[in-house]
């Protein structure tokens, strides 16, 4: 065969054309094309009609409206409910996620009985009936022997029908053991019962106020009704409002204040009674409240004259004498100035002393009970139930002494103190807990000594949680009756923290159930008619859903359509005659009550030469550190800095860290009077030297997959340090030392 | 055995031999193919690539094979257009360097982008303004060219000669190929060049961003003129490893020597170049940015000043000199020094031109981002090495590679040639460059 | 959608984000990581590889001990316009799998073109380009929350923030059914301004005088990431501390003292 270049070159180019204009090649690149943007495990979201569904977060106290969206009968998206007046649109990093936790792999699906050891995580199915059939069996032995105040609650709040159904099944059967987990709300309404008068929350006008004085109180770290607080703190930014941020630790607070004080940690009540000593002594209080509408102005006076002057104070407080003149002048001449306390979030009740040196300097420049300041909120009083009849028995338990000795003659104004339970249940002096409930709350990861708090549940011999999710209480339980989530159920959410208005959220199914779950309230009342005679009688109602309709009676037409209800007439009540103290008026002090707000310093555990350093929890809205985990979204929006991989970083001053010897990123070992971690080292500037943070939500065990073994839990580093007065909690950190690992 | 397949007049080493070292390359060649097929099947995760260094050591293997394969280009340039007929004896030789450098090129592009299924759309749904278009097209055209330009020397294996049909194939072939080095020649200039184009028209980057002339950013001309100035290096540079193994000399002096000289004085206007951009960018553009030329060789581990130093000065100065020097062409050691430094020179300024630029913080608040590369990155990157190797032995062994092979080596009582496949395991003359992050 | 597009004039589509006010809670990463359907993975830690259309970055004024302070800054993409539409990214793509819209300012990627050949991401110095390393895996029944809305990408695209377009297709939907020629102000918002407690972000039409981004971004104290390499980001930042202002830019010593003059307005 000859070849000539005719031929080549018709050779060349047929075989080009040919090929190119088979269908060959275009099929398979339009092919490619279509597979690669289908593959099938790449999901498609199903499309359908769009619908939206008003209701209430609860996934933390702060009671904000939500509006979720939803595709047919899926829900897509939380957003923030626009015009509710807690949170008017906004809406937090947690409740954004909410869906993560609804649809993930946290949730408990069925009612699960403990087979085996506890805390092996083995887990039976069992049936709703059969479930509460053997719970109320175990509850009718305990009282026929009288035991039945051995039966404890452990609940996230005391408000709202649930929380108060709970209380009416507990007073029936007979047991006055109801506890609420630990925060600032203790001290406040302790504060408020002794020097307002009555049982209470505060109410603080944070949105009309101009100045605002936060000893350590994470204003935007959550403290409070989360949303609300950043919504107020960009009404200061409009309104040219100042923010005073006290705090050992340039938190996200102090850093978005005015201006930072950085003080020598726990000392803060010291610096609220110095700052009196130059109001009252630079005649700059309101002498009209003080005078007329106050009682133990006096007494208290003649206590800051000679123990508080700015030269001692500062010298407790490391903050200099001039500055403490200085901001005592400016609080007290702001028009509107409140001062604010309850370290980070408030998740420990502090300081009862702190709390009312805070307090007082409200009632000093008068900022109560007025536009821009402080008042009492009652709850309104939708839940009045008729008085329960009691039997014998229910009389008999409720006559014993509560297990955490509040409302005792030694805590005659405390209400719950939770964070004595664990002592009390391992000294075994009082009597043995025998019955555990635990309803919206995670006492095993949120009380501090996490480890003593494990032996001291583990001596109780039943223990039945009411988790929607798989938490470290739930894997401790004996039963899990899975709650429905908030999303899935009717829930009235009662007026947050510190919201200065009544105000009730509806918490509304918005999808179904998704797995086999009960509302709790419904189980309470299922539980009540088993048990029959007096307890099923107190309990009148088909379910909870009648319940809760009956309650709230015409609020219910309204919650339906807004969402929320809020009592419009209300209004801040006058200086006259709205004291509920013995004195009728506001009270500084109170010799029979034996109180007078003074500064004791609060020791913390550990021996200084042993430990150097103190160790301080800081707490961020991009982590969850209540009861609910953070779910993925969460945690992926945490900073490097705070953790890597699953290692969490301490905070800690280059100075210091100089001193150590720790580099940047480095491992270290971390050790308190109460445990050790594996650390990493982050310099952070703005932070006191000697003190090292930790931020709080972290150090998760069986939860899911996305949280569990990520960093360190801080409440396994720290332990609870009792208030004489009140037994509640106020340790504000632990004496800790780092050593390179 | 394969004795009917070895050029006539040649002489090579037993079948056995070149057996167990094809298979010793094979292994490291099947590692890189495992790794490809991971990161084509479980996705680029395999790699230690992330959102800061979108791109990393592939593209810079990429876009170092490129330069250092512009040899094929320009030698075909000099030889084809501009008459040097000297350089017949190297031309083929340069032509597979470039055959294996280009197609290297394009089998790692394939693996590095995120849908390699879809990496027709850079034609199909081309973006004329893209630099990348401009590098894809001219890249795979003139693939295509060197492809054409390798065919014929296949077609002249002892066998595939005797058809007449790929007989007169190959001289047709050979007829027109003047009309494919003019082509390759243009094609190369437009690719090396937007290669360069690649990075300098990030204005987003102000390391790498440059002005330039039209659309084309100084960098354009920078790639294309180093690469036409360092890539006959790598030719020399390989001949000589090629001869080093095969104890052969295989190419006449005057071809390495004149090859050698117009590369020489190539580098040297090239880096002369380079430097007066260098100094407008650090004295004029950057600041101009807000930036201090230090900005971007400060606080960090790696990025040192050195880099600029040994890029200009090690590497670009200093064989420039060596080659333009007769003395320093005829020097043995001289050369081997000068070609290496040369290919390092360029392959470090690729470096810089890709990494560097991404490792750099633009926002204040930013972080230098550090990379090293995972294993499967750098057995990927080995792949091509291995395949070059493999298909240098192959063409070597059975086609008429060097046409002087003969001539320089008569077949007389000649002791066997003992080719240690260790030894020949070691030519990987990219280990040379730092590849370190 | 045919008549309505012959609007009086193209929009400009941008946002102000006021960082006095903002807290660095991360509701807006959130509410954009939920409104878009991104993915997450068991560990996130490694923010070279954490796809986050709006990443917050927390400035510090490297002063040492009490002198310290921090700034929290929201990056979204910037949506550059650079000169004519000439955003670093969208001129290096060399599929066209992303443009910049004429008639909004935004810059879209589509995920069905782009073949990850990441460019655009080596283009953009502000990060805001994020490539899909990994497949998207949602755990068992979490698929249920994803909306229909945004198309979850594939392994190997590059993706980034859209400015929520599809939120803009569906405002105009709903003018054409209803018969209106322009979509209101409060008709089409991003997921982060709308969640964000703190009202920081504003977004709206740069170009409409009665929107509430046109005034606010020529606060005194406005200023914007990287302006000097041209970008020309269509996002706004405010800010009353001249640390922070300086920090959005680089500056040779002595440099960019202008702007000190017109602090606290």
């Amino acid at each position: 065969m000859k070849i000539d270049r005719r031929c080549f070159l018709s050779f060349v180019i047929g075989g080009a054309a040919g090929t190119t204009l088979s269908p060959l090649p275009w099929k398979l690149m339009d092919d490619s094309s279509i597979w690669t943007q289908m593959w099938p495990w790449t999901p498609v979201p199903e499309d359908g009609e769009i619908s939206y569904v008003d209701s209430a977060c609860s996934l933390c106290s702060g009671g904000c409206g939500i509006t979720v969206r939803k595709i047919e009968e899926r829900a897509v998206k939380i957003e923030g409910m626009k015009d509710h007046p807690v949170n008017d649109g906004g809406i937090c990093p947690l409740g954004l996620s909410g869906l993560q936790l609804l649809y993930g792999p946290r949730r408990v699906k069925h009612p699960l009985k403990k087979v085996g050891d506890r805390g092996s995580g083995k887990w039976a199915k069992i049936s709703w009936d059969s479930a509460i059939a053997e719970i109320v069996k175990i509850l009718g032995k305990l009282r026929s022997n009288n035991q039945s105040h051995t039966v404890g609650l452990i609940s996230g709040s005391d408000r709202g029908t649930v929380p108060s159904l709970f209380r009416r099944f507990l007073t029936v059967y007979g047991s006055p053991n109801l506890m609420r987990t630990p925060s600032l709300q203790d001290s406040y309404e302790i504060v408020l019962n002794l020097m307002h008068g009555g049982q209470a929350l505060p109410g603080f006008d944070f949105e009309n106020a101009d100045f605002i004085l936060s000893f350590g109180s994470g204003i935007i770290d959550g403290w409070g009704s989360p949303v609300r607080m950043i919504r107020a703190n960009s009404i200061w930014r409009n309104t040219g409002a100042k923010v005073i941020q006290i705090d050992p630790r340039l938190s996200n607070t102090a850093a978005k204040s005015d201006k930072w004080f950085p003080i020598n940690p726990g000392t803060e009540a010291a610096l609220a009674l110095g700052l009196s000593h130059v109001i009252i002594k630079e005649d700059l209080y309101h002498s009209d409240f003080v005078d007329n509408y106050s009682v133990g102005f006096g007494e208290w006076k003649s206590l800051l004259r000679e123990d508080y002057p700015p030269e001692k104070v500062a010298k407790i407080t490391g903050i200099d004498e001039l500055t403490i003149v200085d901001l005592a002048r400016k609080f007290a001449r702001a028009s509107k100035p409140i001062a604010i306390c309850g370290r980070g979030r408030g998740n420990t009740p502090g300081s009862l002393n702190e709390f009312m040196a805070v307090h007082a300097l409200n009632a000093l420049v008068g900022n109560i009970n007025k536009t821009g300041g402080v008042w009492v909120v009652a709850d309104p009083d939708y839940i009045d139930w008729t008085e329960p009849k009691l039997d014998a028995k229910a009389v008999s338990g409720m006559q014993k002494e509560r297990l955490d000795g509040a409302g005792s003659k030694t805590y005659p104004f405390t209400r719950y103190s939770l964070n004595r339970l664990p002592a009390v249940i391992s000294s075994g002096e009082t009597y043995p807990l025998q019955a555990l409930f635990v309803s919206g709350a995670n006492p095993l990861y949120t009380m501090s000594d996490t480890m003593a708090v494990r032996e001291a549940f583990a001596k109780i011999p039943f223990i039945v949680s009411f988790s929607s999710y798989m938490n470290e209480t739930s894997q401790l339980a004996d039963f899990i009756l899975p709650n429905h989530t908030c999303l899935e159920r009717y829930e009235d959410i009662p007026t947050p923290f510190g919201f200065p208005r009544p105000v009730i959220g509806l918490s509304r199914p918005v999808v179904e159930p998704q797995f086999n779950t009960a509302h709790v309230g419904d189980v309470i009342i299922k539980m009540a008619k088993e048990m029959g005679g007096s307890i099923a009688g107190a309990f009148p109602w088909d379910n909870y859903e009648a319940c809760l309709k009956e309650t709230l009676g015409d609020r219910w037409d309204t919650l339906i359509k807004k969402g929320f209800w809020s009592d419009s007439r209300f209004k801040a009540p006058s200086w006259n005659g709205s004291f509920d103290t013995p004195s009728g008026k506001f009270e500084f002090a109170n010799n029979t009550k034996g109180f007078l707000p003074q500064f004791k310093p609060v020791g913390i555990e550990g021996d200084e030469t042993l430990y150097p350093l103190i160790l301080i929890p800081y707490d961020l809205t991009r982590l969850a550190n209540s009861f609910i985990g953070a779910p993925p979204f969460v945690i992926k929006t945490l900073e490097d800095t705070v953790i890597k991989a699953n290692d969490v970083f301490i905070e800690i001053n280059p100075e210091t860290a100089k001193a150590l010897r720790l580099r940047e990123g480095q491992y270290a070992l971390l050790s308190t009077p109460k445990g050790q971690a594996r650390v990493k080292v982050h310099w952070f500037e703005g932070i006191l030297p000697g003190v090292i943070a930790m931020p709080t939500g972290l150090g998760h065990l069986g939860n899911d997959e996305f949280l569990d073994g990520k960093g360190v839990n801080y409440n396994q580093l720290v332990g609870p340090v009792e208030d004489p007065g009140t037994g509640l909690d106020k340790a504000w950190g632990i004496r800790a030392k780092l050593a390179k690992a | 055995m394969d004795s009917a397949l070895i050029p006539k007049g040649v002489k090579r080493c037993p079948l056995w031999q070149f057996a167990l070292f094809i298979g010793a390359v094979s292994a490291v060649l099947g590692w890189g193919v495992y790794a490809m097929l991971l990161c084509w099947f479980k996705g680029l995760n395999q790699t230690n690539m992330n959102d800061y260094y979108g791109f990393a050591l592939w593209i810079w293997a990429d876009l170092a094979v490129i330069a250092i394969g512009g040899g094929a280009f320009f030698t075909g340039l000099l030889k084809y257009i501009f008459g040097k007929d000297d350089l017949k004896n190297i031309i083929n030789y340069a032509v597979l360097i470039g055959f294996i450098c280009y197609s290297s090129a394009l089998l790692i592009l394939a693996i590095d982008i995120g849908q390699p299924l879809r990496g027709w759309f850079i034609f199909w749904h081309a973006n004329v303004h893209s630099m990348l278009t401009e590098v894809a097209f001219c890249l795979t055209c003139y693939f295509g060219v060197l492809t054409i330009e390798y065919i014929p020397l296949i077609l002249e294996n002892r066998q595939i000669d005797r058809v007449p049909f790929f007989h007169h194939l190959s001289h047709n072939m050979h007829e027109i190929m003047a009309v494919f080095a003019a082509t390759g020649a243009f094609l190369s200039f437009f690719h090396q060049g937007s290669l360069g184009g690649v990075a300098g028209v990030l204005f987003g980057r102000p390391f790498a961003f440059r002005e330039g002339l039209l659309v084309w950013p100084w960098t354009f001309f920078l790639f294309t003129w180093s690469a036409a100035a360092c890539g006959p290096c790598f030719t020399i540079l390989v001949t000589k490893i090629t001869e080093a193994v095969t104890r052969k000399k295989l190419v006449k002096d005057n071809a390495i020597e004149l090859l050698a000289k117009i590369s020489g004085w190539m580098i040297l206007t090239y880096i002369i170049a380079k430097t007066i951009d260098t100094w407008y960018w650090a004295k004029v553009l950057a600041p101009s940015k807000g930036l201090t030329m230090m900005d971007f060789y400060s606080n960090n581990p790696l990025y040192g000043i050195w880099i600029l130093i040994t890029e200009i000065v090690i590497c670009g100065f200093v064989p420039a000199f060596i080659l333009i020097t007769k003395k320093g062409r005829k020097n043995s050691l001289a050369l081997w020094i000068a070609v290496t430094l040369a290919v390092v020179g360029v392959c470090l300024n690729r470096w810089v031109m890709v990494l560097q630029v991404l490792a750099i913080p633009v926002m204040t608040f930013d972080i230098w981002a550090m990379y090293f590369p995972s294993w499967q990155e750098i057995a990927t990157t080995i792949l091509p090495v291995a395949y070059g190797i493999i298909l240098i032995a192959l063409s070597y062994r059975y086609l008429p590679v060097f046409p002087n092979e003969a001539e320089l080596n008569p077949l007389e009582p000649l002791p066997v040639e003992d080719q240690e496949p260790s030894e020949l395991l070691g030519d990987q003359e990219r280990e040379l460059i730092p590849a370190e992050a | 959608m045919g008549k309505e597009q012959k609007g009086p004039k193209t929009k400009r589509f941008g946002m102000v984000i006021d960082l006095d006010k903002c807290t660095g809670c991360g509701s807006c990463m959130v509410a954009c990581m939920a409104e878009n359907n991104v993915p997450f993975r068991k560990d996130e830690s490694n923010k070279f590889l954490s796809l986050t259309w709006l990443r917050i970055y927390k400035l510090t004024n490297g002063k040492p001990f009490p002198d310290t302070d921090i700034c929290y800054l929201p990056r979204p993409c910037m949506h550059c316009e650079g000169h004519g539409g000439h955003s670093p990214c969208v001129s290096v793509c060399p599929a066209v799998a992303t443009d910049y819209s004429d008639e909004t300012g935004i810059v879209s990627q589509i995920y069905t073109r782009c073949f990850g050949c990441r460019y655009c991401m080596a283009s953009c110095p502000y990060h805001a380009r994020y490539f899909n390393w990994w497949d998207p895996v949602w755990p068992d029944g979490m698929e249920k929350y994803l909306s229909p809305n945004v198309s979850p990408r594939m392994r190997g695209v590059v993706e980034k923030c859209s400015f929520c377009y599809h939120r803009y297709q569906l405002a105009k939907e709903r003018i054409f059914i209803e018969g209106r020629s322009e979509v209101e102000e409060d008709e089409y918002q991003t997921s982060c301004a709308q969640a964000c407690p703190a009202r920081a972000i504003t977004f709206g039409d740069l170009n409409n005088p009665k929107h509430a981004v046109y005034k606010k971004k020529k606060s005194p104290n406005g200023f914007r990431l990287l302006e000097r390499l041209g970008t020309n980001p269509k996002i706004y930042y405010v800010s009353s501390r001249e640390w922070v202002r300086r920090a959005g830019d680089n500056y040779l010593k002595g440099e960019g003292k202008l702007k000190e003059s017109v602090q606290h307005g």
